[in-house]
């Protein structure tokens, strides 16, 4: 077992990251920016390095600052967390090289999940379902009359080099197939220099599911369970659940088995999480992989008793899935994770400043993780996630009756949270019942300004 | 200095008698004009306000602590982060005048601009760059600081002479950490 871990983070992943040390018996070294100076990842681990000044490119996000410190402080391995460095393959061959084991996958495995066309090509060859669409570029028109009758309408056109909605279009019917192909063109021109596009089948009111794996160093992959993370904005999850309510038993034990022979075949040996797109069909098809501990690790956590981030520090010190986990990880119940951003509401611009007042909630089956505090103050530099609500029930009603009851007792003064969202969510007819996809807080957005 | 520093607890925030509603009640006129410094007295009620980054202000361990707030009736004027970033100094500032207590104003103080272990001469056992008493030139290598296997020479900024040594050899450094403080020409 590792002797000593630095962590690569700050927030309350990094503090995550400490309880799990802390339990393990394993000392810790924060390493933070001058921002964070009075944050509470430096104040309860074992050292603290500084790292830089506030913006993370020279400080969390600098690779020879964060290997200097490992080296000065003399550590086994380094838990990137989520975000900064956690998916950077790079920095995962620096520290091989520096002879530090970085608490993740490989960096081959981090490289072509990175590579999202790379990914799906992988994903699809070990077996799992990808959304049918064109091989890259559509050549012209003809082709792509082709593509669309071969997949099936409707279909989406998307810009090859682009993104944020110029250049796409979507299309119902085959009349209008050619003049929308001939405009997305044009557009990608404009907006992206090329009028290259691609064709995919549009999933219609997709719900996002993914399922949590681990895996270790001996070949071994298992899957948790599936979280529900529809709920989401400017594609930002806003609010995960486990289990999903539209997860059938069998569809669950297919596809995870898919999933784990898949990353058993290329190699996973982390804490990891494989997204799909679920069509109103029921249909999933594999979008991405996010190679690394996630935000919202807690819900399943939760329903599994399961310390994901010990268990994925074990298996990076080399111990076997075996070892680590029980002989059965039994699901029980379920489990509604609300992140709590320092955010407008209603607007979602970021509020920065000094809490002024904060109380958690607490009592049965809430469990909050936080970095933050009476006093703090939170910096403009990064993400605006300030704490994470984590309600655990026998079912759902009882996990949102429980959540409700614990956002009406968490208090945070001074900045702008989105607490009053949350509680706007949880008492959404919809929502409860469990209808919803990912456009489901556009439209109650929408519903409001009327 | 790579050894746990332990923040100042909230609690060691010297608010005293400081009116907070007022002090919001300003903090909130500045962000509504636009003002990055700001000065305010009634009675023996006396406030300076500043935004961080503002002006270059020096980053030392004395000043680390959450930011100040001290109002006092001719005492010190107060100061108070305009409460959207910490006390953290802006980027580049180590040029700027320590501001470490017990440091007469014209020392200047050189900081690790990396993390890594300090070296205070090119070899081991080969005469340091520099000691106490060292005359030093802007530019002159002070000292070196090894960061994954790459030696780094830091230089002066300053011209002047070496008053202080604050760190030992084979010592690890963190970013920011005071090296050297130097003692410009005084000007009369």
């Amino acid at each position: 077992m590792f002797r000593k871990i630095l962590i690569a983070n700050r927030g309350e992943i990094a503090l995550r990251i400490l309880s799990a040390c802390r339990e393990l018996g394993i000392r810790t070294v924060a390493v933070y920016s001058e921002a964070d100076r009075n944050s509470l990842h430096v104040r309860f681990a074992d050292e603290a390095i500084c790292i830089g000044p506030p913006r993370s490119t020279e400080s969390y996000l600098n690779i020879p600052q964060v290997i200097s410190a490992a080296e000065i402080a003399n550590v086994d391995a380094i838990h990137p967390g989520y975000g900064f460095l956690s998916e950077n393959a790079n920095f995962a061959e620096v520290c091989e090289a520096s002879h530090i084991t970085f608490i993740g996958p490989t960096p081959e495995v981090i490289r072509l999940m990175g590579e999202k066309d790379k990914a799906k090509e992988a994903m699809a060859a070990a077996g799992l379902p990808i959304i049918p669409g064109s091989a890259g570029a559509i050549p012209d028109e003809e082709a792509a009359k082709k593509i669309a009758r071969d997949i099936g309408y409707p279909v989406m056109i998307k810009a090859a080099e682009g993104g944020g909605g110029r250049g796409m279009r979507v299309v119902r019917h085959a009349r209008e197939l050619i003049p929308a192909f001939r405009t997305a063109r044009s557009e990608a021109e404009q907006a992206f220099g090329s009028p290259n596009v691609y064709m995919e089948k549009l999933i219609e009111r997709p719900r996002h599911i993914e399922f949590q794996v681990l895996g270790d160093k001996h070949g071994n992959v298992v899957h948790l369970g599936e979280r529900e993370c529809s709920l989401q904005r400017r594609h930002q999850k806003v609010l995960e659940e486990s289990p999903s309510v539209v997860m059938d038993a069998a569809t669950r034990q297919n596809l995870g088995k898919q999933v784990v022979d898949a990353l058993a075949k290329i190699g996973y040996s982390s804490a990891g999480t494989v997204e799909f797109l679920r069509e109103a069909s029921g249909k999933l098809y594999f979008i991405e992989m996010n190679a690394r501990i996630q935000v919202e690790h807690p819900v399943t956590e939760m329903v599994t008793s399961v310390d994901l981030v010990k268990s994925q520090i074990r298996v990076a010190a080399g111990e076997k899935l075996t070892d680590v986990l029980p002989a059965a990880v039994e699901f029980r119940g379920h489990a509604i994770e609300c992140r709590i951003n320092a955010e407008d509401p209603d607007t979602f611009t970021p509020s920065a400043g000094r809490v002024t007042a904060f109380r958690v909630p607490g009592g049965p089956g809430i469990r909050v993780d936080t970095a933050c505090y009476s006093d703090a103050v939170i910096p403009p530099y990064y993400d605006s996630l300030i704490a994470k609500i984590i309600a655990h029930g026998q079912d759902r009603a009882e996990a949102i009756a429980r959540m409700q009851r614990g956002l009406d007792g968490f208090v945070v003064e001074g900045v702008k949270t989105t607490i009053p969202l949350h509680k706007k969510i949880l008492a959404n007819p919809e929502f409860v019942a469990g209808k919803f996809d990912t456009h489901f807080l556009e439209r109650m957005a929408a519903a409001e300004t009327k | 200095m790579a050894k746990k520093q332990k923040p100042e607890s909230s609690a060691g925030k010297r608010t005293g008698d400081v009116d907070l509603p007022e002090v919001e009640r300003l903090l909130a006129f500045m962000e509504k004009h636009g003002l990055e410094e700001f000065e305010y007295a009634r009675g023996d009620f006396h406030v300076r306000l500043r935004k961080p980054f503002s002006q270059p202000h020096s980053f030392s361990r004395a000043v680390s602590a959450p930011p100040d707030i001290v109002v006092a009736g001719a005492g010190p004027v107060a100061h108070a982060e305009a409460g959207h970033a910490s006390a953290a100094a802006a980027p580049g500032a180590r040029g700027a005048a320590s501001a470490e207590a017990g440091h007469s104003e014209d020392v200047h103080t050189v900081k690790s601009p990396i993390v890594g272990t300090f070296y205070s001469a090119a070899t081991p056992g080969s005469e340091p760059f520099v000691t106490v008493g060292s005359k030093v030139d802007a530019g002159q290598t002070l000292c070196i600081i090894e960061a994954m296997k790459l030696m780094n020479e830091i230089e002066s900024d300053v011209a002047g002479e070496v008053a202080r040594v604050f760190v030992e050899n084979g010592q690890p450094v963190e970013y920011g950490e005071p090296l050297f403080g130097i003692r410009t020409h005084r000007k009369k």
